[in-house]
């Protein structure tokens, strides 16, 4: 048994640290995230609320704990749609190859071609801009990667002898990819789901940044960093914090990526 | 080379064409209507009839995307709703505009952060190393409008050493401009940092692992010979690739650093668009975004051998 | 061309030199749309188009349409024909003396089709009015008959969204018929548009000005002292702020929440300018919940609204519940009647609508100078409070204006452009919701009220008809009215007497001081 990673150690820490505020956000704030109070506008940080007030006098702490429950649910949600939907669409191109191939990946091709952000732009303008918006959006944005990657192993491994030896103990085509092709796509599988947990988030917080994400009132870092902008002079904390959570969320990721990469699939190191 | 360059640009005609259908029928499924829009609450039923008849709106979808389409293929991407410039010169003009900042910050991080990641993949697990790939992994790590928003904060509104938001071209003065698109710049520089001296830390070490450079070692070279004449040759091939990738992502997100500093970029224009429902403007620089995602990969792949030996265009 | 205009603002502001002494510099969050009156069109275009250009008649501060070119209008008695005797001595700004035939060349050009007037349908009948006949008998009259008595066609003609129905030389457009340049009437005439970057306009020294001692609305004493006037197109608010700093900017509108810091400024004042735009909350009233006037009349009482309009205009504004703006010639005693805050009959009257938690959902923008969000951010907290289950949902404009269009929402935080006379205020969210589902007042005796004060020209009839109209909406409640408009603008202090109206800057009445 080998030591774990630092890098494995440090990222673990800090998502533990946002999966457990998230969690306790989702139920319990210090004080509701949307209550007004116009007598304690622009607090700063410190006093009777810990990391101050906004504009509203709506407390920032608690703002930012709903926010983490909202961004890591779209994200997982997102994440999983992505996943579920590109390695289907992985497995049936890889496996069946043919005109089902072609006509699937030059959909999917036409989609890799366009920047994720832009495409999630424009469909989010038709699903409406709110949480099943984004999933919707960003899922659809990022599923071609997923395919592209459970495409190619598969192209891989269908050759193989174990693969061939499948077939040919006269197990059903479904049997063999569930049985043989799938568990080996599980590695790589992991580790671009653990980047594209940062990639989602992101690209959710771009998105609201641009005024285009979860609307307000509802607290999201992206948004938060958004309607920061026109106070920036008068109260530096309304920008500092929300950037910072996205800030350590993402090294968080991408450490723990890193470690993950390492330990599963070295071929990918680094990249 | 130019059959393989003409063959890549007729692959990429399809791509192109889906994309107009899409972005098209997209654009129309949004709620929301450019006419009503330009009336706003002022609108009768009748003056709405006016408009949206001179736009052209009242008729079919499909009738509108045939004329669309077929203006596009002349070249003419028709009128913006909102302001009756033609599209064409308004998206080249900010694309411009969002190139220059882009072009410069990606050929600056790449100056620096190619050497930086072979020179880390080089000393693997020193202490050189691991700060050059923590480093990368902060910088990756911070979004570019959260950087953008911190160094306007600092250089801008702290320290007042650079004007806060606002673009003044080349042509007009110098030395303004410069100062203008310092910020934005940097921003980008710093992120891009991040994600090139991993990729080209990343190529580089896989290329070390290869037989040749062992066998480069065995001759007796001196171990900078290999790192220059081998291997880092051999790692800039990909990471250049990927140069590519990023410059088309680029101009895909810069669209939040020009909210930041408002400029007049292509990605501001592309969400103010979408806000004022300018179909024309939309699709003119979807399409064009598309286009110049093709181009770039295609001068990529082209590059690719002149630093990639081992690659041929074919 | 975009680039060359931030360009062009950011040179000026970095050299920090003021303009040369007699231009005036006057910033447009954007670019006008064209230079053809009441065409291609928005507020911007209105109003550096009506410093060129003027119409028959015109508004007076109040909301009164007055004489402009012409001297004197007389109504024949059965309210039909109209006769307009042009002043005399005005000339055009390339010297051509106005004549009663340029008039009647610029109304024919206005209806024909191919102009594309956005204000056509005012006057062919589509909309219910209709000019029959338009002549010239002679070179100072102008004749139009209709085909029923109006108390509103003297104010369709002054509309500044119509351009003012402004009369034209005919060498404003080409020999083919397309638009040119304005050639008008006006104190100013035009100057050099570049397009992305700036309009300008110059003194008219022929101008004849309508009587008067001071400006009124875009009446009266018009002849101007300026020399030139720059519309520089400056799309963000803080490099607006910025330029009125260092006086590369001398006018401009700025955002509530920069009026302290200008007003703190050395080199710059604010003055906030009352408008008669409309902040209100629409009510649908078809909602199965919001159907019930006991609720709705509920919401307004839990609704402190003189607090509410504090809070969204950093304790500047005043609260309006009428229809009539606070400007207008016929707010009255009666239309100080209010809604009165308070949330005990507002839980009662909650019990009486027998209303059980269900949610309510308020649709609200985040576009700049407009409360929209902010007020209900706020309502929502005071609705809360007496035990309304309030949301929020903030949509993007064009798709707030999609669901009003369609009558789609339960309550909505929305503001109308400004209309000046009372009748087409109340029109403007009243009428059947069969035909027009945006219409939000949907009540055949509100629409007969309206309709005679359409007709009805007498000040004294129709001041009884607003009254009347005024208590019917606070006991139905269709809508919450919270206040009127209030735009701050700042100006340099060299610059003074450019006292904006209705969101247009005027800058006729202004002068540079000299020190």
């Amino acid at each position: 048994m080998r030591l774990p990673a630092p890098n494995a150690v440090l990222g673990g820490a800090i998502i533990g640290v946002v999966v457990v505020a998230a969690l306790l956000g989702a139920v319990w704030t210090p004080v509701d995230p949307l209550k007004i109070n116009f007598a304690a506008r622009l607090q700063p940080p410190g006093g009777a609320y810990l990391l101050g007030t906004d504009e509203f006098g709506r407390d920032v702490l608690s703002r930012l704990m709903a926010a983490a429950a909202t961004s890591v649910w779209i994200s997982l949600v997102t994440v999983a749609a992505a996943v579920t939907g590109g390695t289907i669409i992985g497995l049936l191109t890889g496996y069946l190859r043919g005109w089902t191939d072609r006509i699937l990946m030059a959909f999917n091709d036409a989609l890799l071609a366009f920047p994720g952000i832009l495409l999630a732009l424009g469909l989010l303008a038709v699903f409406g801009a709110n949480k099943y918006g984004i999933i919707l959006a960003l899922g659809l944005a990022y599923t071609p990667s997923v395919a592209r990657i459970v495409r190619g192993t598969v192209l891989s491994l269908r050759e193989r002898e174990f693969v061939e030896a499948s077939r040919v103990m006269g197990n059903s085509e479904i049997f063999t990819v569930m049985r043989h092709v799938l568990p080996n796509c599980i590695a790589p599988l992991t580790v671009l789901a653990t980047s594209m947990f940062g990639w989602v988030l992101l690209s959710e917080s771009a998105l609201s940044f641009l005024g285009l994400g979860v609307p307000p009132p509802a607290p999201t870092w992206g948004n938060m960093l958004a309607s920061s902008r026109s106070f920036i002079a008068q109260a530096v904390w309304l920008g500092i914090f929300p950037g910072l959570c996205i800030s350590l969320t993402l090294l968080g990721i991408n450490l723990l990526g890193d470690a993950l990469r390492d330990r599963l699939d070295p071929r990918m190191r680094g990249v | 080379m130019l059959r393989f360059a003409i063959r890549r640009i007729l692959m990429a005609v399809p791509t192109l064409a889906i994309m107009a259908v899409a972005v098209f029928v997209l654009i129309r499924l949004i709620p929301g209507d450019p006419a009503s829009l330009m009336l706003g609450d002022l609108a009768d039923p009748a003056s709405l009839a006016d408009l949206r008849e001179r736009l052209g709106l009242d008729k079919d979808i499909a009738t509108q995307f045939v004329i669309w389409f077929g203006n596009v293929l002349r070249g003419d991407l028709g009128l913006s709703i909102t302001s009756g410039q033609p599209v064409l010169p308004l998206v080249l003009e900010r694309f411009w505009v969002s190139a220059r900042i882009v072009f410069i910050a990606v050929a600056i991080a790449s100056l620096i952060a190619v050497p930086a990641g072979v020179i880390a993949a080089w000393r693997q697990n020193s202490a050189l190393d691991l700060a050059l790939v923590g480093t990368a992994t902060v910088l990756l790590s911070i979004p570019t409008f959260w950087l953008g928003l911190l160094l306007l904060l600092l250089f801008g509104l702290k320290l007042e050493w650079l004007p806060v938001v606002g673009y003044v071209s080349f042509s007009d003065n110098p030395t303004a401009a410069l100062l203008y698109i310092l910020m934005p710049v940097a921003t980008l520089f710093l992120h891009e940092m991040g994600v090139l001296i991993r990729m080209s830390r990343a190529s580089t070490l896989e290329v070390l692992r290869l037989d040749y450079i062992t066998h480069a070692r065995a001759k007796g070279l001196s171990e900078r010979a290999v790192l220059w004449r081998h291997a880092f040759k051999n790692a800039f091939g990909p990471t250049w690739t990927l140069i590519g990738l990023v410059l088309g992502n680029l101009l895909g997100g810069i669209a939040v650093v020009e909210t930041v500093f408002t400029i007049p970029g292509l990605g501001r224009l592309l969400v103010d668009s979408i806000f004022a429902r300018d179909y024309p403007v939309i699709q003119g620089c979807l399409l064009f975004v598309a286009f110049v995602y093709v181009v770039v990969n295609l001068v990529v792949d082209l590059l690719y051998p002149v630093f990639d030996p081992r690659v041929t265009a074919e | 061309m975009m680039k060359r205009t931030i360009a062009f603002t950011l040179g000026t502001l970095l050299a920090a030199a003021p303009a040369a002494a007699q231009t005036v510099t006057v910033a447009l969050n954007a670019d006008i749309r064209s230079t053809n009156p009441g065409v291609n069109r928005d507020d911007n275009t209105d109003a550096v188009v009506l410093h060129m250009v003027e119409g028959l008649v015109g508004y007076r501060e109040n909301g009164s349409v007055a004489p402009l070119l012409a001297e004197k209008v007389d109504v024949s008695p059965d309210g039909r024909t109209y006769t307009f005797t042009l002043r005399k001595g005005v000339k055009f700004h390339n010297g051509a003396e106005l004549t009663a035939d340029d008039v009647l060349w610029s109304w024919n050009r206005y209806m024909d089709p191919k102009t594309d007037w956005r204000c056509r349908s005012e006057f062919d009948g589509r909309s219910g009015l209709k000019v029959e006949k338009a002549e010239a008998p002679d070179a100072a009259t102008f004749v139009m008959t209709l085909d029923r008595p109006s108390a509103l066609f003297l104010d369709s003609l002054a509309r500044t969204d119509c351009g003012m129905t402004a009369v034209l030389h005919r060498d404003s457009v080409a020999a083919d018929g397309s638009w040119d340049k304005p050639i008008g009437t006006g104190p100013f005439r035009f100057g050099e548009w570049r397009r992305g970057e700036y309009v300008t306009v110059t003194r008219f020294d022929d101008y004849s000005s309508p009587p008067g001692d001071r400006p009124d609305g875009l009446v009266g004493a018009k002849r101007t002292a300026l020399a030139e006037v720059k519309f520089l197109v400056v799309p963000d608010a803080s490099t607006v702020k910025a330029a009125l700093v260092s006086g590369a900017v001398d006018l401009a509108q700025v955002l509530d929440s920069d009026v302290p810091e200008l007003s703190a400024s050395k080199s710059a004042a604010v003055g906030l300018y009352p408008s008669a735009t409309k902040h209100t909350f629409l009510f649908q009233t078809r909602d199965p919940l919001l159907g019930n006037v006991k609720l709705r009349q509920a919401i307004a009482a839990s609704i402190d609204i003189p607090e509410l309009v504090a809070a969204v205009s950093n304790g500047h504004g005043k609260a309006n519940n009428s229809a009539v703006a606070l400007t207008s010639a016929y707010y009255g005693d009666v239309q100080r009647k209010a809604y009165a805050y308070d949330p005990e009959k507002a839980k009662q009257l909650l019990a009486e609508a027998g209303y059980k938690g269900e949610p309510i959902r308020i649709i609200a923008n985040k576009r700049v100078h407009v409360p929209s969000f902010n007020a209900a951010v706020i309502a929502q907290a005071m609705m809360q409070a007496v035990g309304i289950n309030a949301e929020i949902e903030v949509l993007e404009w064009a798709t707030q204006l999609d669901r009003y269009n369609k009558g789609n929402y339960q309550m909505m935080s929305f503001s109308y452009s400004a209309r000046l006379d009372p009748a087409l205020s109340y029109e403007q969210f009243s009428g059947p919701k069969d035909r027009q589902p945006r219409k939000v007042w949907d009540d055949p005796a509100a629409q007969d009220l309206i309709e005679k004060a359409s007709v009805i020209s007498d000040e004294a009839e129709r001041r009884k008809l607003f009254d009347q109209l005024h208590e019917l909406q606070l006991e139905t409640t269709p809508l919450i009215i919270f206040a009127n408009g209030q735009e701050a603008w700042a100006h340099t202090k060299r610059l003074e007497g450019a006292d904006p109206w209705e969101g247009k800057p005027r800058l006729w009445g202004a002068r540079v001081a000299t020190n």
